[in-house]
């Protein structure tokens, strides 16, 4: 039995999504539909231009929050009762940009869960009861999580590589304080009812479904974008942040960056993922298998709707803080300078072909990478694209990369401990 | 419906193949039916550093990630109480690689120092990211070993001292392999769109030469019945209070373990649960409440916690749990609210089963506790529960002497 030869890898030969159908909304908006789940697992996604960066971000998220808390007809308990006796669950996920609301149900009970819903994120009320439960327990999380070193990094980050951008904004106790039900009013009317943008339905559902579904949205509004003030400068620095008592010390190194608009996102990605970006990644091999500095560390690219953010971001030892940040810099500075050989160039080809097939399986998995395109205006061509890259890039373009973009200089770079 | 194969080759490797036409990937999943347990009492934490070991190279290929990777798959593992589960998820085209790099490291690791150095610095920093430096981290740690007093439960997988790791031996870590890691004491579940006899032909290919040893017998001291209500309050550097209840309950595989698990719903999970609606929306005593269990094999958890609202002390908050619990005891609840209950229950499993990683894993843990075709069961036991039984169940296991109770008290206010 030959154990020393690996056997030969084979080649992906192709990556298959299957587009959505695509339907109009009666306010001008999109529903896509994906319907090959074997099942009767059903998920529905109402996308809605709420996102934490259209206003303050306490108010963005507390309006979200406070969806189902209680509608004109029926209280908080009654509405949550009715949505659970159809054994549906339903989740609202704030991001920067946008506020998801979704709801999964088995397909038989799909249809009365959202009407339960939509009526309750159409008829919220916002009691001042409600309003005020809700300030409390967000207040106690808040004061929770500013214990945590990896809250007072990602912070003391964001604000200072979005000086000048909602982005970049800080919630603070005090902000609590603040909150006015007029003011969360007045976003639910302008972002919920005036802001439903799209709709994603991944589920065995028929036409006939499907037209419900669309129907059911006819009292939302859709307004059109509205930018954001904002600009993307910031000031390369280092910064440290004190925290008594703790053991371990949270690194933050980063800059702004771009997102996939940009013609060099696809080949950062590659540099990305050689530097930090999967388990064999440098920085995984160099901080936490050779020296155990670290239980973790990775680096991303984080994509906002007009540009994005490059991070390096771990927990290490508080005595091994130092030693960490000059090895990320060693590991940058190499990358900068030697090429990468073109078998870590193949192995990384081949792993983040894998990642985009896994990514891709299963009808859900296919509707998150339609919308993640989509999102940015392009389609499902953009993961052909991708490959074709992939195969292009040589070690040369990779180091050109790091040069352009992985200064050290240019970082800023945040320890918490 | 998950269909599925069974065979089981001479030196004594259970395999499970599920076919799935549908995805163009495949899972290699490796359950080693070894868990925190298992360990010996002063040298805990072994499950868990092994896990660690186990991608620090095998016998004959000296990484594990790299081919891997290279043929565009990834992997990971967990260690829980009862086991340890090892998986791979790779495009179908390269399933030999997996099952040539995991058939390696059941036939034996590479066992360098450099490894077993470097693996227990990176549990100590594990330990210290998640157990010492995150507020309440440290919760288990003291609960466990109150709430059980003879099974080996009374420690966290990471170990009961982290001394433990520290000073583990080569030596120590050989004995901890030879004892639990080989085909007879492991369950192997392949998943993708393949013929069975091409998964058989791979497989005994691949494992069919590894070794088969002797399978230990497992002889754990049972936990004796609770006999009285155990409390502790402790002290901690954290911005509010919080309390932890936990009753004992049935092991996975005995008679009452689905009753006790859906009484945990119908106190505390999600908005319309009965702790959440009284203590929280009508009482206004608690910023959060929950209800859960662990899914412990042998006597486990069902576990209520919270956090008082401010100017709430834990103390007032008891009394209106136990007056919740003594409704459940006192009258059998509505079949509406059962069947809200179990309504839930079906939408989750079905949902649990989107997938070919989460079919595998539910396969092979269902395997381990007897019959893989348990994960078709699942929901089928949940529908036959009746509103006698559970309040049966209230008055067995939510009794005030079958209860351990640690609180812990905030120093400081932010």
């Amino acid at each position: 039995m030959d154990r020393l030869t690996a056997p030969q890898i084979h080649p992906i030969k192709k990556l298959q999504i299957l587009p959505p159908s695509a339907y109009k909304l009666p306010n001008g908006g999109d529903l896509f539909h994906l319907s090959a789940v074997e099942d009767d697992a059903t998920k529905i996604d109402f996308i809605f231009d709420a996102g934490s960066s259209k206003n303050e971000k306490l108010i963005s998220r507390l309006s979200g929050e406070l969806l189902f808390s209680g509608t004109a007809k029926k209280s908080s308990d009654e509405l949550h009762e009715s949505i659970d006796r159809l054994g549906g669950f339903t989740n609202v996920e704030i991001s920067d940009e946008e506020a998801i609301v979704s709801v999964l149900g088995l397909r038989e009970n799909i249809i009365p869960l959202i009407d339960i819903v939509l009526d309750g994120i159409y008829d919220a009320q916002f009691e001042e009861r409600e309003i005020k439960q809700l300030i409390a327990s967000k207040k106690q999380q808040f004061q929770i999580a500013m214990e945590k070193v990896s809250t007072l990094a990602r912070r003391e980050f964001l604000s200072n590589v979005f000086p000048d951008s909602p982005y970049g904004q800080l919630t603070d106790l005090a902000d609590f304080e603040e909150i006015d039900r007029e003011n969360l009013l007045t976003f639910h009317r302008t972002h919920y009812i005036k802001g439903l943008q799209k709709i994603a339905v991944v589920g065995n559902l028929n036409d006939q479904e499907i037209s419900h579904v669309i129907q059911a949205t006819k009292k939302f509004d859709r307004s059109e974008d509205r930018p954001v003030q904002q600009s993307f400068n910031y000031t390369p620095q280092q910064i440290e942040v004190e925290k008594t008592g703790a053991v371990q010390t949270a690194i933050r190194i980063g800059r702004i960056l771009f997102n996939k608009q940009h013609e060099d996102f696809i080949d950062f990605n590659v540099l990305n993922t050689i530097l930090g970006g999967y388990f064999g990644s440098r920085l995984m091999t160099s901080i936490r298998e050779e020296k155990g500095y670290t239980y973790g560390i990775g680096s991303g690219v984080a994509q906002l709707k007009n540009t994005g953010y490059f991070f390096i971001s771990t927990e290490v030892g508080e005595q091994y803080k130092d030693a960490t940040i000059a090895a990320i810099q060693s590991e940058i500075e190499q990358l900068q300078h030697e090429l990468v050989s073109t078998e870590e160039l193949e192995l990384v080809r081949n792993y983040i072909t894998g990642q985009l097939l896994k990514n891709a399986d299963g009808p859900f998995a296919q509707m998150d990478r339609f919308l993640s395109v989509h999102k940015h205006g392009k389609d499902l061509s953009y993961y052909n694209e991708i490959l074709t890259a992939l195969n292009k890039v040589t070690p040369e373009r990779i180091r050109d990369l790091a040069q352009r973009y992985l200064n050290w200089d240019d970082l800023i770079i945040i320890k918490a401990g | 419906m998950i269909h599925f194969e069974r065979f089981t080759l001479p030196n004594g490797l259970r395999v499970l193949f599920h076919k799935d036409i549908t995805t163009p990937m495949a899972v290699v999943n490796t359950l080693y039916d070894v868990g925190a347990r298992d360990e010996d009492p002063s040298r805990t934490g072994f499950a868990h550093l092994f896990e660690h070991l186990m991608f620090g190279g095998s016998v004959n290929i000296p990484n594990f990630d790299g081919p891997l990777q290279k043929a565009g798959g990834q992997n990971n593992a967990f260690t829980s109480n009862d086991m340890t589960n090892y998986y791979d998820i790779i495009p179908a085209e390269n399933l030999e690689t997996a099952l040539w790099l995991e058939s390696d490291r059941m036939l034996s690791l590479a066992f360098t120092e450099k490894s077993l150095e470097v693996q227990r610095s990176v549990v100590i920093e594990e330990f210290k990211q998640r157990y010492l430096n995150q507020p309440y981290g440290d919760m288990w740690l003291e609960f466990r070993p109150m709430a059980y007093e003879e099974h080996p439960y009374r420690w966290s997988t990471i170990g009961k001292d982290i001394s433990h790791i520290e000073e583990a031996t080569m030596e120590e870590v050989k004995d901890f392999f030879h004892r639990y890691y080989h085909p007879g004491n492991a369950i192997l579940c392949i998943s993708g769109n393949f013929e069975l006899s091409y998964v058989k032909d791979l497989v005994t290919k691949w494992y069919a030469d590894i070794p088969g040893r002797t399978v230990p017998k497992r002889s754990l001291p049972q936990e004796p019945e609770q006999r009285g209500y155990k409390e502790k309050t402790i002290e901690r550097n954290v911005p509010s209070d919080a309390f932890y209840l936990g009753f004992k309950m049935p092991g996975r595989n005995a008679r009452h373990y689905h009753a006790v698990d859906l009484l945990s719903d119908i106190l505390g999970r999600g908005k319309s649960s009965r702790l959440y609606k009284r203590l929280k929306k009508e009482k206004e005593l608690v910023s959060e409440i929950n209800a859960y269990i662990l899914g412990s094999f042998d006597t486990g958890l069902l576990m209520i916690s919270g956090k008082p609202a401010d100017g709430v002390s834990t103390e007032e908050i008891e009394p209106f749990i136990h007056e919740i619990i003594d409704e459940l005891q006192e009258k059998p609840i509505t079949e509406e609210e059962l069947e809200k209950i179990v309504n839930k229950v079906k939408t989750t499993n079905v949902f649990s089963e989107q997938g070919i990683l989460p079919k595998s894993i539910g396969l092979s843990m269902h395997e381990l506790i007897g019959d893989a075709n348990g994960i078709n069961e699942e929901t089928a036991k949940y529908e036959k529960i009746t509103p006698q039984e559970l309040q049966e169940q209230a008055k067995q296991v939510l009794e005030k002497t079958n209860c351990t109770r640690l609180t812990i008290k905030a120093t400081t206010n932010g």
